[in-house]
């Protein structure tokens, strides 16, 4: 008895009616609000149809290439959770020359993931971009160095749709970038300190250029970089540049000084010295290791579902038996 | 040649293939013409601007209209119950060429994200999904235009109503396939631009809701068994959203799906 009451709740729920019902709302919910969890539940609930269907539906089973495009489905839908679980997404922001140290300005990482972003050390050694007229960015070409498992120097370009790939971590350049003014703190006892300030991004804040920036003793000094240069012409074809006529704009309490690089300003308890005028630019790190598992799952189902329609178009497929007859699946 | 005059004179030729559909040979070799003219256009363009018609919607509804009109046709040359079917099929190419007309034809940025050959795989496999379905309507609609009495008069040499519905089933299906092709290199192309293989954005949405919707048909088709004349309809339902995704939703967004910035 409780074995025909499961049997029967299987054949309702793995029912097309059912499938039908679940891609109405999979749609709805796609379109009005496609978060985490409403789509977790419904697309679960679809896996668990599908499920039910191939116990129930001996049809679905005789089909093979039909089986197989389902079962990727439910590969795909199993791959999907799995690599939410154990994926990171963040973002940071890394200054031309220093070594990246796994520090992230954003992350989304699964619950099951496992961080080795502190082993990932590589450097930004500067970039190029090219804008078209009206300041679309173009190709973006950032020279990168890391150290490989054999312990040897590698090096490569990175940009856009190409990212530096280290232990399945991909790390992709992204619109954000711009200048970062080395700086020294040197105090009058202790030890000179040094950092960069991460300006606002050029071009897009091209206006912007200033920042706050903390001293070790908490002060706060501010800086605007002002570039005499026309580095961006919106008229024509050009490339990010690195200024050639430039001053760093420093206040500090009730002192200011424009600074060239080298240049220092004494205040109480120290001296800030503008080095140099380097680059920062804006990384995306992404880590799923369950990606070439999706492809090929997916890749698989919509092969083998090609390979049933063949079948199917041209009377190639074995025939039901008769008891099966009336079930047209697919 | 000037791409413009190739691209009005290709369009006049689309025109006098409609019109021409009581003369089927004068339609087809009108069909003919503007493909090739259309094509010239296309070439023309790709040659002046360094890329493929890919990046406004000037381009992007010019070579849909070509692509649509080129399965139209080969689909139409191989298969002949949907020659007089094919006729169902004008009105979107009609929308396509009067929106042609009125988009502003300058050229626009190509994204450095579109430096990949992912993007004619894409492209491809979209262009062949959104024609095949196209086809799948043509031939869906005719057992419903035939309960009206001016179908009945068109449509009187067409084939009969369940083998028209065989035809659209299979050209439904292998739309299908093709459409989850687009969907798998879009998402490997998005993992490789953008970092991410899925975000839902308003652009990916509405991509799995039309793939969901006919998922959906080809599902209800095998539970519900409908007749012909509903079938085509449930297929032109889907062809509306496709054609909402394909030329509403990229325009209508902010989202960064198209990768200019």
């Amino acid at each position: 008895m409780k074995r025909a009451v499961v049997i029967a709740l299987a054949a309702h729920f793995g029912s097309l009616r059912t499938t039908l019902a679940l891609f109405a709302l999979l749609g709805a919910v796609v379109l009005l609000r496609p978060a985490l969890w409403p789509l977790s539940l419904v697309i679960g609930a679809l896996a668990l149809n599908l499920a039910a269907a191939l116990v129930v539906h001996p049809a679905l089973r005789l089909k093979l290439p039909l089986l197989v495009s389902h079962l990727a489905l439910l590969a795909l839908v199993v791959l999907v959770a799995i690599g939410r679980l154990t994926a990171l997404d963040g973002r940071f922001e890394l200054t031309q020359g220093v070594p990246f140290d796994g520090t992230l300005i954003d992350r989304d990482a699964g619950l099951l993931h496992v961080d080795r972003l502190q082993s990932l050390v590589f450097q930004h050694h500067g970039f190029e971009i090219d804008y078209a007229p009206g300041r679309k960015r173009g190709a973006t070409r950032n020279g990168v160095t890391w150290q490989g498992d054999d312990g040897q120097p590698r090096s490569a370009v990175i940009g856009d749709h190409h990212p530096l790939l280290l232990q399945g971590h991909r790390f992709y350049t992204s619109p954000n970038k711009g200048f970062a003014p080395l700086l020294r703190w040197v105090p009058e006892r202790g030890e000179p300190q040094l950092g960069a300030v991460h300006l606002p991004s050029f071009p897009a804040q091209e206006l912007q250029q200033s920042r706050a920036w903390l001293l070790p003793d908490g002060r706060e000094a501010w800086v605007m970089l002002h570039i005499d240069d026309k580095l961006i012409d919106p008229m024509a074809e050009t490339r990010f540049t690195m200024p050639q006529q430039f001053r760093l704009v420093v206040r500090i309490g009730e002192q200011r000084a424009e600074l060239t690089p080298g240049q220092s300003l004494a205040v109480s308890g120290g001296s800030l010295v503008f080095e140099e005028l380097r680059t920062w630019m804006g990384y995306r790190v992404a880590y799923d290791p369950s990606l070439p598992w999706l492809l090929a799952a997916a890749l698989l189902a919509a092969l083998a579902l090609g390979v049933h329609y063949v079948q199917k178009f041209s009377g190639a497929a074995r025939p039901a038996p008769q008891h099966l007859r009336g079930a047209r699946i697919g | 040649m000037d791409e413009t005059l190739a691209l009005r004179a290709a369009l006049g030729c689309y025109v006098a293939a409609l019109g021409g559909q009581r003369w089927q040979r004068v339609a087809a070799a009108a069909l003919a013409a503007a493909l090739a003219l259309h094509t010239l256009a296309l070439g023309l363009r790709w040659q002046a601007h360094g890329h493929g018609p890919f990046t406004t919607m000037h381009e992007i509804l010019s070579s849909n209209l070509w692509s649509l009109a080129l399965v139209l046709a080969v689909s139409a040359a191989l298969l002949r119950e949907l020659r007089a079917a094919a006729v169902l099929a004008a009105p979107v190419l009609a929308v396509l060429g009067l929106w042609l007309l009125l988009a502003d034809a300058r050229p626009g940025h190509f994204p450095p994200t579109y430096a990949t050959p992912l993007l004619y795989l894409h492209t491809l496999v979209g262009k062949l999904f959104l024609g095949l379905l196209l086809v799948a309507v043509a031939l869906g609609l005719v057992p419903a235009a035939r309960r009206t009495g001016l179908g009945r008069r068109v449509f009187v040499r067409a084939a009969d109503d369940a083998r028209l519905d065989e035809l659209s089933h299979r050209f439904a299906a292998a739309a299908f396939v093709f459409e989850t092709l687009m969907l798998i290199v879009g998402a490997v192309w998005a993992q490789d631009a953008w970092g991410r293989y899925w975000a839902w954005d308003p652009l990916e949405s509405w991509a799995f809701a039309t793939w969901l919707a006919l998922a959906a048909t080809l599902h209800a088709r095998a539970t519900f068994r409908p007749a012909p004349a509903r079938h085509g309809l449930w297929l032109a339902g889907v062809f509306v959203i496709a054609f909402l995704t394909f030329f509403g939703v990229p325009f209508i967004s902010t989202s960064p799906h198209k990768g200019a910035v």
